[in-house]
């Protein structure tokens, strides 16, 4: 579910920074290659390379131990789509083309996390025993 | 039972992914110290191998300037008040003008930069000694501390000084200025720099004069201090550009409607009849007169002007060196994240480009790594030979700073005639500590200069 919520938060930075470099123009700045990201860039670059993938991981790692069916698929393919993610977000700098599958996948990387979740939360109401993973 | 097998089973599979990643991580970390000359591997280039001998080779630290009175004798003091840096406070430093065959003495002193400075003559094909970058050829200048440079302003042009200590937050922050040689006394020096979003020339953003009667020439020296290529065109008049890197080009023919590339740290002379004006981008220009629109075509440098003998056969290269510029996921120094490669290995695992004293060298640079990269390599002047197996059919074009665009190929060769341990990195300066900061090294030469240490020199 944190995944999910970080596609979200993903969503509204990039788009907040753009909006920032907007109107630093207005304010007469160059955009050019020495411009600065500026502050929700530099968050979404972060948050892009290295939370998303590392909660994508303790998924991983939590599901190889939670009794969840399908769990482990379900956490890989998280996994493999927040690494394609990350691999289109910097393809995109050298065909940017290539950055419109960048947007589209993040809704592939929003709804895989959701599916995990609930595969979780469905094992965890049906063994209630069983530690259940809610990510 | 189940359950404790069940345990041991997720046990191995979660060490089965963090293991790799682990490794990944260790083998990453760079030691706090290091000897830049042995890091990575030696590459020979298909030459003979030419090791580096640490005892009984000849040391970076003996290979200096020549003593006597010196012909233009300048001090420069640095001091950094938060993000903004000064050299006799003021930003660019002063320009130093000097006569071919002069000897320049210039006397560095550090008041209040913390971490430490050095001056690097950006272009100057420098005794190694004097190339000042810290870690490499010096120990950065601490604070009260001095240090005196000395070379021979060997070949006119136009060239520019600058820190290459922490150089990404220094040079951008203000640590640097022109040097020019053997100019006419009332030629424009244009240095364009970006100061916080504002792109300037000499420190002023907007339109700035320089003196010249309609109907005289004039030769306007451009100096790109940023960290990206930028445009530049001649409104008003039509120009010719008669040097590239201080290197006089043979026969340029006049330009109109066509704009010049100059890269990160390169520099370009334009001459024409004025009155002309000089744009830059970002609003920023030089002399009298109104703008017309940028121009969307660039002269293209490699069938600009006419050839003229090298002065060396490239076809007799010794040494055939492969620079390839990638991207890829990796640890660098622990850090995850999207680094630069050269020939696909990331910092400090890249080569180390042997080389010995009178070597012919040919070196293919390509950039696939989806970024333009301007490389730039220290005391040497190369020549380009093709772009993308296009043969070069103008002048000769010698360059120490050339943009590599994404997808491009250029072949270059030089004459390995300067003893050292050069940098050959990328000036988007950003981009060095992010490993793309290969070296050139000839065989007998060591340093006793050490990244990291006591100095804490940052040559990135």
């Amino acid at each position: 579910m944190l995944i999910a919520l970080g596609v979200v938060v993903q969503a509204a930075v990039i788009a907040g920074a753009w909006f920032l470099v907007l109107n630093d123009l207005d304010s007469g700045t160059v955009l050019d290659k020495n411009s600065e990201n500026n502050w929700a860039h530099v968050a979404h670059g972060q948050i892009g390379v290295m939370v998303m993938p590392l909660l994508a991981l303790l998924l991983l790692i939590v599901s190889f131990f939670a009794r969840v069916p399908g769990g482990v698929k379900w956490a890989a393919i998280t996994l493999g789509v927040t690494i394609l993610q990350v691999v289109l977000a910097f393809a995109g700098f050298a065909a940017p083309i290539v950055g419109l599958l960048h947007g589209v996948n993040a809704f592939a990387v929003a709804g895989v996390a959701g599916v995990a979740a609930r595969k979780a939360r469905e094992a965890g109401t049906t063994v209630p025993a069983e530690p259940a993973t809610v990510s | 039972m189940r359950t404790s097998v069940r345990a041991a089973i997720a046990s191995v599979a979660a060490l089965v992914v963090l293991g790799p990643l682990a490794w990944f991580w260790y083998d990453s970390l760079v030691p706090g110290t290091y000897d830049m000359a042995a890091m990575g591997y030696p590459d020979y280039g298909g030459g003979p191998a030419a090791a580096h001998r640490h005892s009984d080779g000849i040391s970076v630290a003996d290979l200096r300037g020549p003593s006597g009175t010196p012909a233009v004798d300048v001090t420069l003091t640095a001091r950094q008040d938060g993000e903004r840096y000064t050299l006799n406070g003021s930003s660019p430093g002063p320009e130093i003008r000097a006569e071919r065959g002069d000897l320049i003495q210039v006397t560095l002193v550090n008041e209040s930069v913390p971490a430490g400075v050095t001056l690097h003559w950006h272009g100057v094909d420098v005794p190694n000694g004097e190339d000042g970058v810290a870690g490499i050829t010096q120990d950065a200048v601490a604070v009260g501390g001095r240090h005196v440079y000395r070379f021979v302003a060997r070949d006119a042009g136009t060239y520019w000084y600058h820190s290459h200590q922490v150089s990404h937050e220094q040079v951008r922050g203000g640590l640097f200025g022109a040097l020019i040689i053997s100019a006419g006394p009332d030629d424009p020096v244009v240095q364009v720099h970006t100061y916080q979003g504002r792109r300037t020339i000499n420190g002023k953003p907007g339109v700035s004069e320089f003196p010249a009667a309609a109907g005289t020439p004039v030769r306007v020296r451009v100096i790109n201090t940023d960290a990206g290529p930028i445009r530049v065109w001649v409104s008003g008049a039509a120009y010719r550009i008669v040097a590239v890197d201080g290197r006089d080009l043979h026969q340029p023919t006049p330009v109109t409607g066509k704009a010049v590339l100059v890269t990160a740290g390169g520099r370009v002379d334009l001459a024409f009849t004025a009155p002309g004006r000089v744009d830059v981008g970002g609003g920023a220009a030089a002399g009298p007169g109104e703008a017309s629109p940028e121009p969307r075509e660039l002269v293209d440098l490699l069938s600009y002007g006419s050839p003229a003998p090298l002065g060396f056969d490239p076809g007799r290269a010794s040494r055939n060196f492969d620079y390839r510029i990638g991207r890829r996921i990796g640890f660098l120094d622990g850090r995850p994240g999207m680094w630069w490669t050269v020939n696909g290995r990331l910092f400090p695992d890249i080569p180390m480009f042997m080389v010995r004293t009178g070597d012919v060298v040919r070196m293919t640079l390509r950039n696939v790594s989806g970024e333009v990269h301007p490389m730039h390599l220290h005391g040497h002047h190369a020549v380009v030979l093709s772009r993308n197996g296009v043969a070069a059919t103008g002048s000769p074009w010698w360059i120490d700073s050339l943009d590599v665009a994404d997808g491009d190929r250029y072949e270059i060769a030089f004459v390995a005639d300067n003893p050292g341990i050069w940098a050959d990195h990328c000036h988007h300066l950003e981009h060095v500590p992010e490993g793309l900061n290969a070296h050139l090294a000839y065989a007998d030469v060591s340093t006793p200069y050490r990244v990291g240490g006591e100095a804490g020199n940052v040559p990135e």
